[in-house]
């Protein structure tokens, strides 16, 4: 509620925001509009030159590579975002309806942990676990199973994903639903809901919005990132980020690696826009 | 009216040590109003809980139409209930909040959308049925969950201070829609509150409990007029409680010698002996004020200290001479 509109409060409040204005202007918006410019320059010589040509437009986007790759990470980002979504909930379900109030604490601050330590250090333990003579596959062999190569697979991506996402995930996921009012819970079971149908007919409607942004992060996440496709997945299948490394790598080509980059943020955009524009619809006929 | 339509055998409730409710029992009868009167904590929520399932009682049993309830589980049993925060679903329209029981015992759509519409007609609502929650008044809500729990046609119906979170004038008048529905319907209607005027303006019987336990169980009059102890008097007629040492006692009355005068006091079913210390009360609606010097019997001497009014009431605070007040 504005309590004053006064123009002094208002220069007051710009002041503050200026910072923020500025920086966004300079290190968000100058680089996206310097990126867009970019992927209509070329490349003579291994160098750049200045220049308003679609060729780079016309060689990425008509090349079967650039779909294929495309395809596969918006296919494996959805895998990884149905894994952690699928892997969280019942964990988030757990620490939101039936762990005591101190128990949700601690879990939520373990799940802070992780976020302590670079990704990448995580991702690089990975490799003591999965690799064929590693942890995994010691235990198994123990029982005459294996060895099973889960490095250098899509199995690799994915548990990649799933160390970046997963605490991030499950956190959001239990703060939306401990928020819900346990009453709501109550009251669909005194009219006769089933315990497990609570889930579809009350939990899933009441946490909507927070769910739905929990998937949008593992989502962007996932599609953005180089670390686990490139180490755990072993570069077997090309993702977007790959295909911007290996563009760049190869002839200098930063303006065609500006194509992917862009054809990147536009699909991340309308995920975004999409998934928060459900998760805000106010309901028809209102 | 006879027959009881639910029995609480000897039913406990503890909640770790606390013990939330002490060896209850009593009965509802079929097609009644009754009401559970209590200040907070005295364990009449967790009482209405226990017969909606939601809590399962550490010792006794709850019959229900004969049957044993203990292990079933709440969305088996017919007790809808009408929740103080009348727990509306937010993501669902109007009619859709009314249909939300039926949808769960498997009622087709069109036979949903005609109950549910037909409830909605019944609590005046109708015109609000494609409404957003969100968007109507608290009368309107509480309305919604009245039908909600209606439409699902129970024998029992179980109310939650359902009129706690309205304007005193919304009050009265849902009052009026709840005694009518109730008589209309014909179905039990049981009723928690700590609303010594909503319990006595619309049950048949009132339950009053105090700290787990039953105080007294009766008509409103009955307990109005001759409360079962001290807890029930102060909870039920505020003031006007005078102790004092029985001086002589025949029959039905009895000659009672308190610090402010002796009285005459009825004492209809209670058998009292000379000297025995006891309290007793004076109902306010039937107190004389007079200016005159009061006769030596049934009377006190006091002086005004300050008065409280509230529309048709006045409650006057009074010092007798002794410096005790009443």
């Amino acid at each position: 509620m504005p309590i004053s509109t006064g123009r002094s409060t208002k220069i007051y409040a710009l002041t503050w925001r200026l910072p923020i204005i500025i920086w966004q202007f300079f290190f968000f918006v100058g680089p996206v509009l310097f990126m867009v410019a970019m992927s209509f320059f070329l490349v003579k010589n291994y160098r750049m030159t200045e220049a308003f040509e679609f060729i780079n437009w016309y060689k990425m986007l008509t090349r079967g590579y650039f779909w294929d790759s495309y395809k596969y990470t918006i296919l494996i980002s959805m895998v990884s975002t149905v894994c952690a979504m699928g892997l969280a909930f019942p964990a988030a379900f757990a620490l939101a309806f039936s762990a005591s109030e101190t128990t949700r604490r601690w879990a939520i601050f373990l799940l802070i942990i992780p976020f302590f330590t670079s990704y990448l250090v995580r991702t690089f333990s990975w490799f003591v676990i999965l690799s064929e003579g590693g942890v995994v596959n010691a235990v198994l062999g123990h029982i005459g199973l294996g060895p099973y190569t889960m490095l250098n697979t899509h199995f690799g991506t994915l548990v990649g994903y799933m160390t970046l996402t997963l605490p991030l995930v499950l956190i959001l996921q239990t703060v939306t639903m401990s928020n819900i009012d346990k009453t709501l819970i109550e009251a669909a079971r005194n009219l006769g809901c089933k315990p497990l149908a609570t889930i579809w007919q009350v939990i899933i409607p009441l946490s909507k919005t927070g769910l739905i942004i929990a998937g949008i992060f593992c989502f962007i996440l996932s599609f953005g990132d180089f670390v686990a496709p490139f180490y755990l997945g072993g570069s077997q299948e090309t993702t977007l980020p790959i295909l911007i490394l290996d563009t760049t790598k190869s002839g200098q080509q930063w303006p065609r690696a500006a194509v992917v980059a862009i054809m990147m943020m536009a699909t991340l955009f309308a995920i975004a826009f999409t998934g928060i524009a459900i998760a805000y619809r106010k309901r028809k006929g209102a | 009216m006879s027959d009881a339509l639910v029995i609480f055998d000897k039913v406990q409730k503890k909640f770790g040590k606390f013990v939330a409710v002490k060896e209850l029992s009593f009965e509802i009868y079929e097609g009644e109003f009754l009401a559970i009167m209590g200040p907070s904590g005295c364990g009449k929520t967790t009482t209405l809980r226990m017969l909606a399932g939601l809590e399962a009682p550490s010792f006794g049993e709850i019959h229900l139409k004969g049957k044993v309830m203990n292990d079933v589980p709440p969305h088996e049993r017919d007790t809808p209930l009408v929740w103080q925060s009348l727990a509306l679903f937010p993501f669902l329209s109007t009619r859709e909040n009314v249909e939300f029981g039926l949808k769960m015992r498997g009622v087709g759509k069109a036979e949903r959308k005609e109950r549910a519409l037909k409830w909605l007609d019944k609590v005046g609502i109708l015109d609000f049925a494609d409404r957003e929650i969100s968007t109507l008044s608290g009368g309107q809500k509480q309305r919604v969950a009245l039908a909600r729990s209606l439409v699902m046609e129970p024998q029992i119906l179980l109310l939650d201070e359902p009129l706690s979170a309205l304007d005193a004038h919304l009050v009265i008048r849902m009052q009026a829609v709840l005694t009518n529905l109730q008589r209309e319907l014909g179905i039990t209607f049981v009723y928690v509150t700590h609303s010594q005027s909503e319990a006595f303006a619309m049950a048949d019987r009132v339950v009053i409990m105090d700290e787990g336990e039953i105080a007294q169980i009766g008509k409103p009059k009955d307990i109005y007029r001759e409360p079962a102890n001290q807890f029930v008097a102060e909870f039920v007629g505020r003031n006007n409680i005078l102790s004092g040492t029985v001086a002589s006692f025949e029959r039905s009355t009895a000659l009672i010698s308190t610090s402010s005068g002796s009285f005459t006091v009825p004492t209809n079913s209670v058998q009292l002996t000379k000297g025995q210390n006891t309290s007793f009360v004076i109902s306010a609606d039937l107190v004389h004020i007079s200016l005159e010097k009061p006769a030596s019997i049934n009377a006190v001497y006091c002086k005004l200290i300050s008065e409280e009014f509230v529309g048709s009431m006045v409650t006057l605070f009074l010092e007798g001479a002794e410096g005790s007040r009443i």
